[in-house]
């Protein structure tokens, strides 16, 4: 259950939270 | 292990800012992720320790070969990156191939000598089996836990402060998103240590 419990808040819920952050975009070294 | 593994995932995202975090919480966990169905599939198994209640913290020993052996853990690291470059690029790959790999890591810290070379062996036999066995002192190993979790989640909360800036909005997510993470972790092992 601790396993996923965590999955769910730690991939999901705060994953799409901090998705909202304005972190720099991965670079994909595709050109723009 | 479980709430170390994903502290170490957050403190990663603090240096690591450009790999989106929830695959990061992925990686960490990827090869218990894969070792549940062929639990489920009694492929691999979980064997309590003489005495020991089921599910105890701590108190199993691993049957794990293909997800928990040192190859094996290499090869689902490896494809685990390979894959993840294909769509956030080949240095965002080889970190999640790391953190991914991180798991064997800790949980080399923490099991007791379970934790083979190579898959296949015969039942195991004459394959070296590594393990440092913190688990043996449960209170040690929750507590080294506990420190990767608060350490990990207050480096992951100040980078999220910083990236957010002054902007108001921005900066009660990254507060939301710092104080969820070092909940979760908390409320993960505390429930891993109630043997749930």
């Amino acid at each position: 259950m601790s396993f996923l419990l965590g999955l769910l808040l730690f991939v999901v819920v705060i994953g799409i939270w901090d998705a909202r952050l304005p972190w720099p975009a991965p670079r994909t070294g595709g050109r723009p | 292990m479980i709430a170390g593994h994903f502290g170490l995932a957050a403190a990663v995202k603090a240096r690591a800012r450009p790999v989106p975090l929830w695959t990061l919480m992925l990686a960490c966990q990827w090869l218990d992720v894969v070792f549940v169905p062929l639990l489920l599939a009694g492929v691999e198994r979980l064997e309590p320790v003489a005495g020991a209640a089921q599910g105890a913290y701590g108190q199993a020993i691993i049957h794990a070969d293909y997800t928990h052996s040192l190859v094996g853990a290499l090869v689902l690291s490896a494809g685990f990156g390979a894959v993840a470059a294909i769509r956030y690029g080949r240095s965002s790959g080889i970190i999640l191939a790391l953190v991914s790999f991180s798991h064997w890591l800790l949980d080399l810290i923490v099991h007791r000598p379970d934790l083979p070379l190579l898959p296949l062996l015969p039942g195991g036999a004459g394959g070296v089996r590594l393990g440092l066995g913190l688990w043996r002192v449960p209170a040690a190993a929750a507590t080294l836990e506990l420190a990767i979790v608060v350490i990990g989640g207050a480096l992951y909360w100040r980078a999220a402060r910083g990236v957010a800036g002054t902007d108001a909005t921005q900066a009660r997510r990254a507060v939301r998103c710092g104080a969820a993470v070092l909940v979760a972790g908390v409320l993960t092992l505390g429930l891993n240590l109630a043997g749930l």
